[in-house]
């Protein structure tokens, strides 16, 4: 009881630390630019999600490859396919972020 | 005068006159001291350097003794038309040559930006777009002519006639999208690997841009490819039969 009431209040007192943030708000005219951090997230997150999506399809080649190489051509075709459309979802970020940030 | 690189120079200083006669006869915007603009420029070299390959091609085909642009020409083709069989089935033997041109010419201009002193047309949103509005009028064209217009135009109204209101704005909508995604699928790729190497020549001027210079060969070559495979792959949904 007493450590978790030691924890709360040296979380609180960390929260403290945050004050000075508040005191920019009225004097500055331009803010921290929300564009280009936004943007930032925005791009981690697709290139994040298209990485996992072209895992998946990369290793769902590798073993049908693997149980039966007769048939490469059309498995490398569907691989190709997949990876470069799944590519172009994220390069679909990418253009918002050039047209939007300055 | 304005930021320009030294072909456009050169095209701008002799054919200046005339590019501004026609631009101003079109009403169209451009800077009366630079008409030609780099792409432009670009494109036009494009053009002529693969005109002259062709031509060499023509001029030195033999049975007896093939040379080796022969061998890579004819590797070329068998390549898209063996793709294209596969993909559209058979009679697919007549859109080989718009996809090779179409494979060609973006290979050259995707390639193009390595070479100093000369920009990739490519990373210009104009150009792709360009390329895809021909494949997308290029794929309907040849639906229509295989197939007829009323016939064509009944594909879009999906499996039944009850469903036509629905399918009808999904498949014009799915149609645009497909020019809007070959064309930043290809402008963003270009365009993503100029920034890049960019931005680790301003971390570190030595060394490490040629790995980034060495994947946009890469990228070049898989783009490429993959334009004209997906434009196979809409030709197969035009000219396909249900039989």
């Amino acid at each position: 009881m007493r450590r978790t009431l030691s924890y709360v209040f040296m979380a609180m007192a960390i929260l403290c630390f945050a004050m000075p943030v508040f005191a920019q708000g009225q004097t500055a005219n331009a803010g921290p630019n929300w564009v280009a951090i936004t943007s930032g997230f925005a791009m981690a997150i697709a290139s994040g999600l298209c990485g996992l999506g072209q895992a998946k399809a990369t290793a769902a080649a590798a073993e049908g490859l693997a149980r039966n190489p007769a048939a490469r051509p059309g498995i490398q075709l569907a691989l190709i396919l997949g990876l470069a459309l799944i590519e172009s979802l994220a390069l679909y970020t990418l253009v918002i972020i050039f047209a939007k940030v300055k | 005068m304005p930021e320009e690189l030294p072909f456009t120079a050169l095209l701008n200083h002799i054919f200046g006159g005339a590019a501004n006669a026609l631009l101003d006869a079109l009403h169209l915007a451009h800077n009366p001291r630079a008409p030609i603009t780099d792409f432009v420029a670009m494109q036009i070299l494009v053009v002529g350097f693969l005109l002259v390959v062709f031509l060499l091609v023509r001029a030195r085909l033999s049975v007896d003794n093939p040379g080796g642009l022969q061998h890579i020409f004819e590797g070329l083709q068998g390549f898209v038309t063996g793709q294209s069989r596969e993909i559209i089935g058979h009679h697919s033997e007549e859109f080989t040559p718009f996809l090779v041109a179409l494979g060609v010419f973006i290979l050259t201009c995707n390639l193009l930006g390595l070479v100093p002193a000369f920009e990739s047309p490519t990373a210009v949103p104009s150009v792709p777009l360009g390329c895809a509005i021909v494949a997308f009028f290029y794929y309907h064209a040849q639906g229509i002519k295989r197939q007829g217009p009323l016939n064509y135009a009944k594909h879009f109204a999906g499996p039944m006639i009850w469903l036509a209101p629905l399918m009808i704005p999904i498949e014009i909508i799915s149609h645009m999208a497909r020019v809007l995604s070959l064309t930043i699928r290809l402008f963003a790729n270009m365009f993503a690997g100029d920034m890049v190497t960019l931005v680790f020549f301003s971390l570190v001027p030595i060394g490490i841009p040629v790995i980034f210079l060495g994947l946009h060969v890469a990228v070049s070559l898989l783009q490429a490819y993959i334009f004209v495979l997906l434009t196979t792959v809409y030709l197969a949904g035009a000219v396909a039969e249900e039989h």
